[in-house]
């Protein structure tokens, strides 16, 4: 006979032993987590001279094209600044290594000791996650299997059976019944508002960065900020550059006319 | 010596003055000294730090030394490897140390870390206050290259290049902090100014209506003028009068054209209007007075 409606009584010294220490355990280690990871988190590496310089160029002709339509720069003015910077587009002269020289183009250097400094420290993030995870799971599955713990009040389909109580052999009993291993998934997933208040809003504890990174997109992501290939972003600012200049118009060009309106003094006829 | 305000008030002040960027030393150097002395530092939280280093500032302008020290060192103690902390000690040693030292200083500093801006700006100063202008002037388009938004870098290279006469470098310079601060009225005016005592006067004229047209976006036209706005009318007057009177002055170096005569007419007329609406209601020489000047004791 199924017992779906007969509820269990369970020992309040599971609740003392076993649900509080549980919990109390995973919020100390992810507190701990947060300190060793602000810990082991080196500097940011110094960047030379030339280095800002050829990434900082493009912001020139940002600036300079955000404006233009209606633009503070006298017309003689804008022209001769959009066209410096064309020319040092076209040149190469914002590169760090210098101008290219001949066609070839240099493919991103994967060693790059700058690429590498990236990936270990994001392989020391992923490792201070994951060993605690690790070392946890064990502990509980060790000291706290083969009983059930609590009662969700959510009902949930057969499948998870198997996952949240393991250890239990009962074929017959409510999926609602769980066992310690689904608490410490529960609070896996729970804890993370937990660790906001507690540890503010940008805290290495929280479990869910660690969902969505992995091994492949510390290495993913360090790749496309090194070797980025500035000297076809400059080439295809020339273009953009050439656009605003046609549509460049001066913001002094009719202000007479709008100053004069603003007070009245129309025009004669 | 001020009146002894509650320390929150003062700090408060203080707080406000580093914000707006002031450079009230004598009054930032009273009210400090009682922060200070007064000794709790613990509980201000971490707004001490910025406390000090302006307090510094202060002590070096009013020529207190000791006071200076005393905050350096504390600062020093609490962040010793900082490029701020750098340039703050740089700064106390131009205030006692022969140039050539403090040069040497900042070279080495600059060898170490050549991306210490701080320290660069110092060193351009420093250049500029002895005299080495082409030196000062070399080196601040280097760092403003590589550090292209700086702003207050861009004025300075403008005001440098005012202070030896060189308008069109003055114009270029300024035409950058234009597009790099569009919304700003006193690099318009600055824009405006420079113009005019370069001699292009139809370029001074349309920027001088460009400050106006920024920032009389809403206010009422009957509103008497105040602050900025008295000066860029005052501009106009100026410039549109010269432009009515002769046709000498509407050659333009940089190629603005000039509005057709009645416009002109139309505009000085205006231009008119509002500097003296600025000053309604006052008698000739009413803001001298306030000085000892007397109009009865000058028979003009």
């Amino acid at each position: 006979m199924s017992s779906s409606t007969a509820s269990l009584y369970l020992d309040p010294q599971i609740r003392d032993w076993v649900l509080f220490p549980i919990t109390l355990v995973m919020i100390l280690v992810g507190v701990l987590r947060h300190y060793v990871v602000i810990l082991l988190q080196s500097p940011p590496k110094k960047q030379s001279l030339e280095a800002i310089r050829e990434q900082r160029a493009l912001i020139r002709s940002q600036v300079l094209r955000s404006t233009s339509a209606n633009s503070p720069a006298p017309q003689q003015f804008y022209t001769s600044i959009s066209r410096h910077l064309t020319q040092a587009f076209v040149a190469g002269a914002y590169l760090k290594d210098g101008p290219p020289k001949g066609d070839a183009p240099t493919p991103p250097n994967p060693m790059d000791p700058a690429a590498m400094d990236g990936m270990m420290a994001g392989m020391k993030t992923q490792m201070v996650m994951m060993v605690p995870q690790m070392v946890i799971m064990g502990w509980i599955n060790f000291f706290f299997q083969g009983f059930v713990l609590i009662k969700l009040p959510f009902p949930l389909t057969l499948g998870f059976k198997s996952m949240l109580q393991r250890g239990i052999e009962t074929p017959d009993m409510d999926v609602r019944w769980v066992s310690s291993l689904s608490w410490y998934f529960l609070n896996f997933f729970g804890l993370n508002g937990l660790y906001h208040l507690i540890l503010g809003d940008n805290n290495a504890a929280d479990s869910s960065r660690d969902m969505t990174a992995s091994p492949f997109a510390a290495a993913g992501a360090a790749s496309p900020s090194a070797p980025q290939d500035f000297n076809k972003l400059f080439k295809s600012e020339i273009d953009n550059l050439a656009f605003s200049q046609g549509l460049y118009s001066w913001v002094g060009a009719d202000v007479e006319d709008r100053v004069l309106n603003k007070y009245g003094k129309l025009l004669p006829e | 010596m001020a009146p002894s305000l509650s320390l929150d008030t003062a700090l408060q002040r203080l707080a406000t003055y580093r914000t707006n960027n002031t450079r009230a030393s004598q009054e930032t150097f009273d009210q400090g000294c009682l922060i200070l002395k007064s000794g709790s530092k613990t509980k201000h939280g971490d707004d001490v730090w910025a406390f000090l280093e302006q307090l510094a500032l202060a002590s070096i302008d009013v020529g207190r030394l000791d006071i200076a020290d005393e905050c350096i060192r504390q600062l020093v103690d609490k962040f010793p490897k900082s490029p701020r902390m750098d340039a703050l000690t740089g700064i106390r040693m131009e205030a006692s140390v022969s140039t050539d030292i403090v040069l040497q200083n900042y070279k080495e500093l600059l060898d170490a870390d050549p991306t210490n801006i701080a320290v660069w700006k110092r060193r351009i100063s420093v250049l500029r206050r002895i005299g080495k202008i082409d030196l000062a002037v070399e080196e601040l388009s280097k760092l403003l290259d590589t550090f292209y938004t700086d702003t207050e870098g861009w004025l300075e290279l403008a005001d440098i290049y005012t202070s030896c006469n060189q308008y069109t470098h003055a114009l270029e310079a300024l035409s950058h902090a234009l597009i790099l601060a569009p919304q700003n009225p006193f690099t318009a005016l600055q824009f405006a100014e420079t113009a005019y005592t370069a001699g292009d006067v139809p370029l001074a004229l349309k920027m001088f209506l460009v400050v106006i047209d920024m920032i009389e976006h809403d206010v009422p036209p009957d509103d008497p003028p105040k602050g900025i706005r008295i000066r860029a009318w005052y501009g106009v007057k100026h410039c549109s009068r010269q432009l009515v009177a002769a046709e000498k002055y509407a050659q333009s170096a940089s190629g603005t054209v000039v509005a057709p005569l009645e416009k002109l007419r139309l505009i000085e007329e205006l231009a008119t209007e509002r500097v003296l609406a600025a000053y309604e209601g006052q008698k000739p020489g009413a803001g001298l007075c306030q000085y000892g000047w007397h109009p009865a004791d000058h028979k003009i």
